[in-house]
């Protein structure tokens, strides 16, 4: 995602998009970043309860969803690249796309909290699925609003908006959409698999 | 009306895509093996470490910026994933 008067080796300033979501993305990443470590530090005081409950996770869920939000992730990268060539439909069709990921994402993320619920676990049962369930409906929360921004974006692309010489909105809203792909990356073997 | 050429990042991305879904295919199968311990946990990080390097340097674009705004990923990422290493070590007899 290089500014669109780019040559392939040139080097930009500043990042792609508005620098504003620059630094909301990094604020989200300290945030995530002490939630990742207080999960590690935790599970080393109490390792047992951590890897027996971490058994009882759906990991194939898990997995599916980090495949959907890297897909997800490789649409924006396209929406971008369809901009820069001024084909605004395309683009939007590609952000369609993504959010379509998004929506398969919450769709099985749901279905995850709903076995969780159903057998009656909650943030009080235990100190690793208080951490599982924040962390999770955290980043879920993160999930819904990348979506409504794209979907603010696709709006605006749809309606010819943007062009190849103006979309830092575009590179914007898949900026903030590719930080949700990157904090899953994480979470998931984190809480997942690693025991 | 002539259409501007296709941007030279596409290539480039979609074999880290590509990349991306391999490596976590791999964590998984890792995850389902029951596969545990110290080395298992480095290459489990190692590899979403490599990950988020991926996404944010070809995904979000930041090889092509100054160091700075890799730097700041780059110092996150060893910071977060040194500090979980550092807890998980703990628990290491």
């Amino acid at each position: 995602m290089i500014n669109n008067t780019s040559t392939s080796h040139e080097i930009h300033a500043t990042p792609p998009g508005d620098l504003a979501i620059w630094f909301f993305i990094f604020a989200e990443l300290l945030a995530f970043g002490v939630f990742f470590v207080a999960y590690a530090f935790a599970r080393a005081h109490n390792v047992a309860l951590f890897d027996e409950s971490q058994q009882h996770l759906n990991r194939t869920s898990g997995a599916i969803n980090t495949l959907v939000l890297i897909t997800s992730s490789y649409f924006m990268v396209r929406a971008v690249a369809a901009i820069k060539q001024g084909l605004s439909r395309e683009c939007a069709r590609w952000i369609a796309a993504a959010i379509g990921m998004g929506g398969v994402f919450l769709v099985i993320k749901l279905f995850e909290f709903h076995a969780k619920f159903s057998a009656g676990i909650s943030l009080s049962t235990n100190t690793f699925y208080m951490f599982y369930l924040s962390l999770t409906i955290f980043h879920f929360m993160h999930v819904i609003l990348g979506m409504v921004i794209l979907a603010a974006v696709m709006l605006k692309a749809r309606g010819g908006g943007y062009s190849a010489e103006n979309h830092t909105g575009v590179e914007t809203g898949a900026s903030y959409w590719h930080m949700v792909d990157l904090l899953w990356i994480i979470l998931f073997p984190l809480v997942y698999v690693i025991h | 009306m002539d259409t501007p050429h296709k941007p030279h990042f596409i290539r480039p991305c979609t074999f880290i895509w590509l990349a991306l879904m391999l490596l976590t295919g791999s964590t998984y199968a890792i995850g389902e093996a029951g596969l545990g311990g110290l080395a298992i946990m480095l290459i489990v990080l190692g590899t979403a470490a490599l990950k988020v390097q991926m996404v944010a340097n070809y995904f979000m674009g930041l090889r092509r910026t100054r160091w700075l705004w890799r730097g700041i990923v780059l110092g996150w990422l060893l910071l977060v994933t040194g500090l979980i290493t550092i807890a998980y070590l703990t628990t290491v007899k």
